[in-house]
């Protein structure tokens, strides 16, 4: 019935299994690259700016797709912001229900144009309210691999 | 602008189910054969061929094109795919509409079709690397995601509540009662809606479609051969689309601007100056309850925030003064992505014709409006249909 439903029906039908047998390696890019090791190593958020367009990118990027300019300076921003919209999240990619449900929320990150989307922790569901203040918790530098998951989420400022 | 003029001459609409023991050329097939028949026409008689079918990854068939070629009367005629996302079965009489506004050709038969149901254990994870590789896949995000965060904000800034947005629901499934096609016909409540299962807050089950195998089809010709085919043509007056950034969360998501730009694009090709007087009849993309309202504000057919009023007032009903959705949609007949899209033309175009039998809704309608929307939730498509 709805998006998530099992598919696993009319096993009456005659039907093959199959699959496409590849997986793939992805690279990070120049201007994420840039973004993660300095998140690592320093826990810095790095931005980059089109003066043109006025647009301020987070995480920084190495073309404005507005104009198509190159970004070729990177500056730190704070890395706080507030809560734009949140969900509670019940289930997971396979539909399993979660022990506990998520909160996840696109932030509006401070002293840029952008937003990201991420865990919202040490806050109960019922308590989250859009415009809210938050600020990043990090992992420990020597947990910190370059990822998205360096970030453990945003707890309230 | 110098093109000639395309009407849509011809339809068919496979059935939508949870699972077509046809595969998804036998899907097209039936679709393209029923749109041929419904206009007297043969293979013979079609220059081109236009297909739309949305991700590779459902059917687990690279190259989807060339695969559904066949069923779609590819065979040996100037033949092209064309891809959108969601958006894809109301690009496919943009799509078309190029091959015979240009000139270059007389009749095209537009194809869509989707088979959802090969794909397991379920669709969504093919939606998987839709999400940035780097910076969100690692947080294992479903498409409900960002259909919940941006249902949120929707609520958040106008104040609308799941209640209200719950009777889109209601009447799309309701609407579909009367759809051969339909999937998901049914009779609920708004509490029905509210008490269904949640799965990300705001959005429970009976808030969205359900997936779905399926095909639709049209056929397409210039003016001069159009009303050789039918004293009924109906015209594609306006077409519209646009692309919104691919950074989804950082786009404006109480409001779908890239939807409003497809939309005035349409507007002015059809010499629409007033859409909220003009636009009689419309079937906004609604593969969620709430995106009827967004959608509707995007188009310019409500004010924004204002939809939601418009519904309240049984404007949106299928008796009422702008009918929305008539079909059943997304909601009611089912969603096979591309083909959803499609279908939605067609049902514009059997009421402007006054032969949506049960659905048809009162007051002859001229001129009415189908859209989609789809890519990572940033493209709008729209076409405007007057007969
Ligand atoms: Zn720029």
């Amino acid at each position: 019935m709805g998006l998530t439903e099992r598919t696993n029906r009319n096993v009456d039908l005659t039907y093959w299994e199959g699959e496409i047998p590849v997986n793939y390696v992805y690279t990070y890019g120049l201007g994420l690259e840039a973004f993660f090791r300095a998140l690592k190593e320093q826990g810095k958020f790095l931005a980059s700016r089109c003066e043109d367009c006025g647009v301020t990118y987070l995480p920084a990027r190495v073309f404005c797709e507005r104009c198509l300019g190159k970004l070729e300076t990177t500056f730190a921003v704070p890395g706080t912001g507030k809560v734009y919209a949140y969900t509670v999240v019940h289930r997971n990619v396979d539909e399993s229900p979660k022990e506990e449900p998520v909160v996840l929320a696109l932030v509006d990150m401070d002293g840029t144009d952008c937003r990201f989307v991420h865990y919202l922790t040490g806050v109960e569901p019922g308590e989250v309210k859009v415009g809210m203040a938050v600020k990043p918790v990090l992992k420990a530098k020597k947990d910190r691999k370059g990822g998205i998951e360096d970030i453990v989420g945003f707890a309230p400022a | 602008m110098a093109y000639q003029r395309v009407a849509i001459v011809g339809a068919g609409i496979t059935k939508f189910v949870r699972r077509a023991q046809e595969t998804g050329k036998e899907l097209a097939f039936q679709a393209a054969k029923m749109a041929l028949d419904s206009c007297g026409l043969t293979m013979k008689d079609i220059e081109c061929v236009s297909l739309g079918t949305a991700p590779d990854a459902f059917d687990g068939v690279h190259m989807k094109g060339e695969y559904l070629a066949d069923g779609s009367g590819g065979w040996r005629k100037p033949y092209m795919r064309h891809f959108v996302g969601g958006g894809t079965g109301v690009f496919a009489p943009i799509h078309g509409w190029f091959h015979v506004a240009s000139g270059m050709f007389d009749t095209c038969l537009v194809v869509c079709s989707e088979k959802m149901s090969s794909c397991h254990p379920h669709p969504q994870g093919a939606f998987k690397t839709i999400f940035d590789h780097t910076t969100e896949q690692p947080l294992n995000p479903t498409l409900i995601w960002i259909f919940a965060l941006e249902m949120n904000r929707y609520m958040q800034t106008y104040g609308i509540t799941k209640e209200e947005i719950a009777l889109v629901s209601v009447k799309n499934k309701k609407n579909a009662m009367d759809h051969p096609s339909a999937q998901l016909p049914m009779e609920i409540t708004v509490e029905d809606v509210l008490n269904s299962e949640v799965l990300a807050w705001p959005v429970n089950r009976l808030d969205i479609s359900p997936a779905s195998d399926g095909a639709a089809a049209i056929v397409l010709a210039s003016e001069h051969v159009a009303k050789r085919i039918t004293d009924k043509p109906v015209w594609i007056d306006g077409v519209g689309w646009n692309l919104d950034t691919a950074y989804w969360a950082t786009r404006d998501l109480a409001y779908p601007r890239y939807v409003e730009k497809a939309a005035r694009m349409a507007y002015e090709m059809a010499g629409i100056k007033e859409p909220q007087k003009e636009i009689e009849i419309a079937e906004p993309y609604d593969p969620f309850d709430y995106k009827e309202l967004h959608h509707m504000e995007g188009l310019l057919l409500a004010d924004r925030g204002k939809a939601v009023e418009m519904l309240l007032d049984g404007k949106t009903q299928r008796d009422g003064d702008r009918p929305m959705c008539p079909s059943g949609g997304a909601l009611g007949v089912g969603n096979p992505i591309a083909a959803t899209g499609l279908m939605k033309v067609i049902e514009i175009f059997l009421q402007l014709r006054g032969e949506a039998g049960k659905r048809q809704v009162p007051g002859n309608p001229r001129c009415g409006l189908a859209q989609a929307w789809g890519d990572l939730m940033q493209v709008g498509t729209v076409v405007v249909l007057r007969r």
